[in-house]
């Protein structure tokens, strides 16, 4: 393999990690909004946020991918390549990051906003004092997990015509006829990115550790 | 609102929706759009070398140069959207794209749902071995071996047949795609890879140390085409392209790309209307 080629994967890899970095982000936010649905007290917007989640995490994200890039210009609305990448990675990470919100959510002792309470905290502060850190701090490393397989799952976003990392592996070793260099590359690859992203985690939970007295 | 009612609406919306862009998608006309926009829109794989493929980082290959003068005639500008073959036909259909470059091969069942081109290169298949391995000389030795085709490929059907009149059948191996095939080929899993002549002569010409080709080809005269729709208001930019691309190998420019890309030009009919297969 000659060092054209690995160029030209590292060049297909900034896709990847455009992609991926985007719908992570995205789907934080919505995951965010979905598990606030799901444990609020209104029947219909927890029941929302329950269909959301079970639709996205119950159907394959390959399948996802062609029904946005597929269906919806049959609706009228002609979705171009990389929008339907990112929308279908983000819907999907956002089912996922969701679930593990609710349980960062649910695991904050009820004691503590009982304390809040007789505090005077408004719920907003409650939220933004007490709640949200500690769900956060629990949720880093499903975060970090979640992360690390939409890294890897951007793999399938080809087929709605992203040419990102293992599309080009894929590309070059059909008109070189050397796959196996190409592929090895592209393993290595993605190992590095996802070691430098489970390092970034590493430093984040560390700095989240405020307020733990070891 | 109450549940039912909220569904109810959702779902007469959606309905609407649907009937509102099926009614602004059938009054126009694909050559109208086409030319209004200046674009003409190509969907195709990039791991179809010679066709097209990925070289030094460009899009290459016989169909970049066909449709860059098919577009020149026709005075609009050319736009790839590059997806994975299985992907390619369902966005024909969703109109993601306009027309598929490909090729394929022309069959008789395939021109019943589409509408293709002329002609573009000879697709009669023909056997790829190891290098070297003397246990095929010919086509009729891989009986009772292994032999690789993509599935659900014209190729396909051809081996099967051609299996049905050796003394012991082969043993047909169907691939998702032919460069996994050739993995396999070049791994030792299988005897040979089925494919048109046109792509397997150039695997053979890039990697000569590891691939040879199993002269003369056992199938039937075969030809592949570029694809369009069949539907009503895409034939007037099927004619035109079938106009421009007929002008393009009336005045030898086909063949000079033909030999450029394949090694040699094709005689190849102005259209296949009765395929043999």
């Amino acid at each position: 393999m000659t060092a054209q080629l690995f160029l030209l994967l590292v060049q297909a890899c900034g896709w990847t990690v455009f992609i991926s970095v985007i719908s992570i982000v995205l789907g934080l936010l919505l995951g965010t909004v979905v598990s606030a649905a799901m444990l609020s007290s209104s029947r219909s917007l927890a029941l929302a946020g329950r269909i959301f989640v079970s639709f996205f995490r119950g159907s394959p994200l390959l399948v996802q991918l062609l029904l946005i890039y597929n269906l919806l210009p049959m609706l009228g609305l002609n979705v171009p390549s990389m929008v339907a990448a990112i929308v279908g990675l983000s819907l999907c990470t956002a089912a996922y990051q969701a679930e593990n919100l609710r349980g960062g959510f649910a695991s904050v002792p009820a004691g503590l906003l009982e304390a809040a309470d007789m505090l005077g905290l408004s719920p907003f502060q409650q939220f933004w004092r007490i709640r949200a850190p500690i769900a956060l701090r629990m949720t880093l490393p499903a975060l970090a997990n979640e992360s690390i397989m939409i890294l890897k799952a951007s793999s399938l976003v080809s087929v709605v015509g992203v040419v990102e990392l293992t599309r080009m592996a894929q590309d070059l070793s059909a008109s070189t006829f050397i796959p196996l260099p190409l592929f090895a590359a592209a393993a290595f690859i993605y190992l590095v990115i996802n070691g430098i992203v489970a390092l970034g985690f590493k430093k984040a939970e560390n700095s989240f550790r405020w307020g733990i007295k070891a | 609102m109450s549940k039912r009612i909220f569904l109810k609406s959702m779902a007469t919306a959606v309905v609407a929706l649907a009937a509102v862009s099926a009614f602004a998608q059938s009054g126009q006309d694909a050559l109208e759009r086409v030319k209004k926009a200046g674009v003409l829109k190509v969907g195709t794989e990039t791991a179809f070398a010679p066709f097209d493929f990925i070289d030094k980082g460009e899009h290459v290959g016989f169909n970049v140069d066909m449709y860059h003068e098919i577009a020149k005639e026709m005075g609009v500008k050319l736009e790839w959207v590059l997806l994975p073959w299985e992907g390619v036909f369902p966005g024909l259909e969703s109109g993601k794209f306009d027309i598929v470059a490909g090729p394929a091969t022309v069959t008789k069942e395939r021109m019943l749902r589409y509408r293709f081109t002329p002609p573009i290169a000879d697709s009669t298949v023909a056997l790829l071995k190891r290098k070297g391995d003397s246990s095929v000389m010919k086509a009729s030795d891989v009986g009772g071996k292994a032999v690789g085709v993509g599935k659900a490929s014209a190729q396909l059907t051809q081996i099967k047949a051609y299996s049905e009149t050796l003394a012991t059948k082969v043993d047909v191996r169907e691939y998702p795609g032919n460069n996994e095939a050739y993995a396999d080929l070049a791994a030792g899993r299988i005897a040979a890879v089925c494919n048109s002549l046109t792509n397997i002569a150039f695997v053979a010409q890039q990697r000569p140390d590891t691939f040879e080709v199993v002269l003369p080809p056992f199938g039937v005269k075969a030809y592949s085409a570029f694809v369009g729709r069949k539907d009503a208001d895409y034939a007037k930019l099927m004619d035109a392209v079938q106009a421009t691309m007929l002008k393009i190998k009336g005045d030898g420019r086909m063949a000079a790309m033909q030999k450029k890309w394949f090694g040699q030009a094709f005689d190849t009919p102005d259209m296949v209307n009765t395929p043999n297969l």
